[in-house]
This record gives C-alpha cells, structure tokens and sequence, in this order.
C-alpha cells in the first residue's frame, strides 16, 4: 500500500472511532444528526479505495454505530429513533457500496483514457515494431494494473512479453476465432492467476492480440474495457505502420525524384555538350567540302588531282551521311520508335568480311585481324543495319587504339546465336562505364579526347541490334582493351 | 507469459470431483447414528455428542486434506481418525482435551505434503490482520451483546477456557477453516469471481455453524451468529484470496471464539 492510501485508510478508520467515541461520550440517541458524520469516512473511504474500501468503512461505521441502535431497542423497544438508526445503518451500508462504485467506474474510465493515451505516445515514437511492442506491452502492464501483459502482432512472428507463442496457446486461439478469450485460473499458481487474451482488430481485421494476467480479480467491466482498448490498441498499431509505411514511401519517392533529377541534368550536361559537339561534327566536313569545292571553282587543277579532292569530298560527304542517319535513329529513339529496318534472310559471313576488308583498304595504321570459326548459320536481318553495326564497333575500335595496334574481328555460331566479338587494344572502358557507354550523348570521359565523336554510335548500335532480337554488351579485353560482343539470334 | 507461450488445456474436473465419497458416507453414518443413539438415550449425551462432532468435523478436515493433495499425500480417513480419537479423547479422559490439538499437530507435520492448504507460506502481516480481524469482531460481540442485549461477560478462567481453546482450534475452527476456505473457497475462487466465491462459501459456512447442536437455540443468538460469522467469514476469504494460506483465517476465527467463549451464553 502506498503512502498516500494508507493515509487515507487510517484517516477513514480514525474517523469512525473518534466520532464514535463522541457519541459514546455524549450518550445519545440514535436518532442524534451527529450519526450523519459517519458518512465522511464512508465517502473517503469509497472515493480512495473503490467498492471494497468503501464496503468496509461502511461495516466499520456500522458496527461501531450499531450498538447504539440496539441499545435503543433493548431498552424502548421500536422506537422512532431506533427506525432512524437503521435506516441510517443501511445508508451507510449502500453509501459505501454507491460512492466506491461510482468512483471506482470513474477512476477506471481515466484509466482507460490514460492507457489510450500512453498508448499512442508510444505509438508516435518512430521505432522498429518490435521495440515498440515491447515498449506497448510494458506501457500496458502499468497502466492496465496487471502482473503481466503480453502482444502477439503479425499473426504471431512477432512477440513481446513472451519469447515465442506457443500454437496452442490461447493468444493463438484468439488469433484464429478473433474472440476474447477469459479463464479464471491459469493454474500455475497458488492464488488463481486471471487470464484475458483479447483481438487488437482494425477495420474489422485482426491485427494480433493482447495478453494481460492478473493474480486476482479481473472484473466483467474490466474485460469489456480491455476489449476496448485491444480495438483502440490494434487501430492505432494500424495507423502506425501506415505511418511508416507512408513515411518510407515518401523517403522512396524523395530518393527516385532526387535520382531522376540528377539523371535529368546530367541529360542536360550531356545534350549540351551533345550539341556543340555535333556542330563541330558537322562543321569539319562542311568546311572541307567548301574549301575544296571553292578550289575547284577558282583554280584549274590536274585530273589526277581533281579526282583526289572529289575522293576527299565524297568520304566527308559519307561522313556526314552517317551523322545525319544517327540523328535520324536518336530521334526515332527518343519517340521511343524502334529503328526501321528491312529484314531478310542473308549470310553473315560476307558482310562481315567486307566490313573488316573495307577498314583494312582505309585504314593502314593498325592490324586487322578476322577469324570466322566454322560456317555461320543464316540470320533474318536488315543487311544495312548489320553492315552499320559493325562498321560502328571496327570504327570505334580504330579510333580508341593507338597506331600499330591490332583489331581483332572473330565471328562464331553458339548454341542457336551468332556471337561477334570485337577486341581492341586501347585504353579500355572502366568497368562502371561500361553500362553507361550504350546510352545516347555517352562518351568516356577518359578517352574522349582520342578522337571525334557525337556519343551517339553506341546507342544506335545497341538500338539495332536489339531491333533485330539481340544484344550487345562491352567487356574488358583479354589482357589490355576493350571486346564489344554483339549476339544475334541464328535461324535453325 | 502462459497465456502466450504456453499451451492452454480445459480444466479437468468438476468442482467436486476427487471427494473422498466412501469415507464421508461412512462419517455421515456414524454421525446420523449417533444422534439417534442419543435421541434413543442408548448412549451418554457427551458420547454421542462427540461421535457426531468427531463425525462432522472429521468429513470436513478428510475432504479438506482429500483435495489438498497432490497424488500420493497423506489419507483423508487418517485425517478423520485424528479428529474422531481428539473428540472421544475429550469426552472420555480428564484433560483429553488435549487430544483435539492432534489434528493441528499432525496437519503442521504434512504442511509440506497439504499445499493447498498453505500451511507453510502465510505471511506474517496477514496472520497479524488475521487476528485484528477476529479481535475487533470478539471485542464488538462482547460490547455488543453485554452492554445492549444482556449477557455477562466471565472472567477468563483457564481450567474453563482451555478446553475450549483446543476444541476451537483442533476441531471447530480448524476443520471449517480446511474445508470451507482450504478447500471449497480454492476451489470456487478459480471458476469464480472473488466476490461471488467469498458469499458461496460463507453461506456454506453459515450452514456447518447453525446447524452445529452447540449453538444455542435462541433468535437473537442465530442473528448474532449470522452477524459476526458473515462478517468473519468473508474476512477470511479475504485473507485466504490474498494469502493463499488457511493459517490468518484459522487465526481469526480462534480470536474470535475466545471472545465467544467468554460470554455467559455459551453453555
């Protein structure tokens, strides 16, 4: 007992002797309105300690307030007074019983109140779950004035007060019929241990259950109450991880917006540089061609010398043809239009070879190298698209391998595909940048400065083969470089 | 925590089940034969009061030691031979009286092999409350009853009290204790709530003391005694429902008849 209650009960018992002490002092009659003064330890009695406190300053009152009244009778037999001694016995009697009634109803309902809102003080504190179970069951136990209370969230993964639940224990019933569950006796101790499991439900959903034990009484208003707050409990777990759940979305979203965001302005670096970049692409043959077609309108030349200019003016005159087509193909990209192709039946083996002769004719800087494994099936495919494809990847290995250097061009037939693998010996791509290197405006940051470029040819590559139901990928070279692989699928 | 980690399994058994149904039929024989042994006047009055007493209140305490005790404890009908032998010893020899205090002896050396009589855990602020509890109700049947209806009040003679203190506390007080709150009470307070079990059992325990030949047969005495043992009664509950322990019931109810006995009413 505390310190303030035991104040109270021996204020209450201090009371009914002092004041019977003056009504034995002044010899009076029953019916003498100083008896009303026993109803001041009643009420205190019954506001501080309930129903039972009550009931027992009210025998208390009575039984020192009774010989007065049987006295009356033994000595004047029914009397007036003694009628109005009894009928204050028995208002003592019902007072005890009305006021600790009333203020225990009370103190339970502030309790209530009180546990919702500790409840969802513990709610709002952002925790894991489980630590927030253990911190509800501990809450709980206090407030609901209970020896133990436990919770089993999750249909049962999740347990506090308790290490696992057990399968068929009645937290495990309750969770399966959705019903409160009361026994009187657990059985496991000497004093009956009270049980009551009830549902923690949500929009008509089980959502776990609450456990509380008790040794001693757990009135029917108490399990009615704990009903109650296992449906204020369960809607509030509810709201708590909508909370969360929200909470991580919008976390989500922020970190996929932050990313889209990024990803957008380097697009933007990129399309910049893209664009002074393509000027410079465009402007190199431009410049040629007007140079030289200015020479040829101002000045007389040989014929030999004029069909090397016409030479130099139709390779630059291709040059662009090609930028224009990767502009083409990008714009059709961007509409998310795959690139047009003519499909028909062909023999790989024949385009790839002239692919690999024509560098060899062109460029007489480096070795070229193809080897072509065995006879390579047929493929259903735009000639024109396969030709650009590899003139693509055999240009770029040219530009980014230093004179001297050999290119590597091997053709084979795996397993129903057609893999060609072209292998350089430049600097090689970093392995981060290798994904990055198929996406449009992309240029190595290393070896861009090796040779011009729009940082569109990769994209387009990729666009076609994929056009055509294959792939291609860039990968460390064996020993130094890089190996471009374009898989293709083969006809049977 | 049982209600989540362990596994929950109805409870087996009735509220009477494992009463020890032979020996109290063969007890209620000897009692019910010895009240028409002394209706008939084929015995002496004081043998056949203690046959009958001996009878009852051995009922009591075997069914109380019956339900007590795990598988294997001490047996009911040793339970009841004590009582009967401590009620003839009182009857028949000078000073076997003494003969009562048996029963606690023997109940004190099983405390043990009885846990649900709790013989061996009462706390000692409980044993105190216990013997407020039956002190105040003793003080207020003596203010009451002396200064309002009448009776004397004696002085506290031992060679007059002493027999009664130990029938008090071997037989009467003792086996109603056992059974009614030891046993009954333990029982009905594990299906029950605490308020609905406390007034079960003491109109159980109203019932063993009027129908008990030793109360006198008068009106104002049956409502003081309805009065004071309602009160005692659930005081007792009380004290056992926190205690789980007979001892501050036995002690309450032992204060409480030494007041009785000093009264002039009893015969």
């Amino acid at each position: 007992m505390t310190a303030p209650r035991r104040q109270a009960a021996l204020l209450a018992g201090g009371l009914v002797v002092v004041i019977t002490a003056g009504l034995a002092a002044a010899d009076v009659s029953p019916s003498t309105p100083w008896r009303h003064l026993y109803l001041l330890p009643v009420v205190l009695a019954g506001l501080r300690f309930g129903v039972a406190g009550g009931l027992m300053a009210a025998v208390g009152a009575v039984l020192a307030f009774g010989p007065f009244v049987l006295r009356e009778i033994e000595g004047h037999g029914p009397t007036r007074a003694a009628a109005e001694g009894i009928v204050t016995l028995a208002v003592l009697a019902l007072s005890g019983a009305l006021v600790g009634s009333l203020a225990a109803r009370a103190r339970r309902q502030r309790e209530r109140y009180e546990t919702l809102r500790a409840v969802q003080r513990v709610l709002a504190a952002p925790a894991p779950l489980g630590r927030v179970a253990a911190r509800l069951a501990a809450v709980l136990s206090r407030r609901l004035g209970v020896d133990t209370a436990g919770l089993v969230l999750d249909e049962g993964r999740m347990v506090a007060g308790a290490d696992v639940l057990d399968p068929r224990s009645l937290a495990a019933r309750v969770l399966v019929r959705r019903e409160p569950v009361f026994v009187a006796d657990a059985g496991t101790d000497v004093r009956p241990r009270r049980v009551v499991v009830v549902p923690l439900t949500s929009a008509g959903q089980t959502v776990g259950a609450l456990a509380v034990e008790r040794l001693g009484d757990v009135s029917r208003e108490e399990r009615d109450a704990l009903v109650g707050v296992g449906a204020a409990v369960g809607l509030a777990l509810d709201n708590a991880r909508l909370v969360a759940r929200q909470r991580r979305f919008a976390e989500e979203l922020e970190h996929k917006v932050g990313a889209a965001t990024a990803r957008l302005a380097e697009m933007d670096r990129l399309k910049s540089g893209f664009v002074a970049l393509a000027s410079h692409e465009l402007r190199t043959p431009l410049t040629a061609l007007q140079g030289f077609s200015e020479l040829l309108a101002t000045r007389p030349f040989a014929p030999s010398e004029v069909r090397r200019f016409a030479e130099i003016m139709r390779g630059e005159i291709e040059r662009l043809g090609r930028i224009v087509s990767d502009f083409l193909d990008l714009a059709r990209l961007e509409r998310g239009l795959a690139p047009a192709i003519r499909r028909a039946i062909l023999d790989p083996a024949p385009l790839i070879t002239g692919a690999v002769e024509l560098f060899r004719r062109t460029r007489t800087t480096h070795r070229l190298e193809l080897h072509v494994e065995g006879a390579l099936p047929h493929v259903d495919a735009d000639a024109d698209a396969l030709d650009r494809v590899l003139k693509n990847l055999i240009g770029n290995a040219l530009k980014y391998s230093p004179p001297g250097s050999c290119v590597r061009v091997r053709a084979r037939a795996v397993d129903g595909v057609i893999a060609v693998d072209v292998d350089d010996e430049g600097p090689g791509i970093p392995a981060e940048e290798r994904a990055r290197v198929f996406e449009p405006y992309y240029r190595v940051r290393e070896t861009a400065a090796l040779g011009p470029g729009t940082g569109l040819g990769l994209s387009v590559v990729r666009s076609l083969v994929e056009a055509h139901g294959g792939t291609v990928r860039a990968d460390a070279a064996p020993g130094v470089g890089t190996r471009m692989t374009v898989i293709l699928p083969a006809l049977p | 925590m049982y209600a989540i980690a362990r596994p929950w399994e109805p409870r087996p058994g009735g509220l009477l089940s494992g009463a020890p149904l032979p020996l109290l039929v063969a007890l209620g024989v000897l009692t019910a034969g010895a009240g028409v042994l002394a209706t008939a006047e084929a015995v002496p009055l004081t043998l056949a009061h203690a046959l009958g007493a001996g009878g009852a209140q051995g009922a009591l305490l075997a069914t109380a030691v019956a339900w007590a005790a795990p598988r294997g404890g001490p047996a009911p009908a040793l339970a009841a031979a004590i009582v009967l032998v401590g009620a003839l010893g009182a009857t028949l020899a000078p000073f076997g009286a003494a003969a009562y205090l048996a029963a606690p002896v023997w109940l004190w050396r099983q405390r043990a092999r009885l846990p649900g009589l709790g013989l061996a855990r009462a706390s000692a602020g409980l044993v105190a409350a216990g013997a407020v509890l039956g002190a105040l109700l003793g003080a207020h049947l003596l203010v009451t009853a002396s200064l309002t209806l009448g009776y004397g009040v004696r002085a506290p003679a031992l060679d007059v009290l002493a027999p009664w203190l130990a029938y008090d506390l071997g037989g009467n007080v003792l086996t109603t204790e056992a059974f009614v709150r030891g046993a009954l009470f333990d029982r009905v307070q594990r299906r029950w709530p605490f308020g609905g079990a406390a007034a079960l059992v003491t109109a159980v325990c109203l019932a063993r003391y009027l129908v008990d030949p030793l109360l006198p047969h008068s009106l104002e005495v049956a409502a003081g005694a309805v009065f004071y043992l309602t009160l005692l009664s659930l005081g007792n509950c009380w004290l056992y429902w926190r205690s789980g322990s007979i001892v501050p019931g036995v002690v309450a109810a032992v204060a409480f008849f030494v007041a009785y006995r000093l009264l002039h009413v009893v015969s």
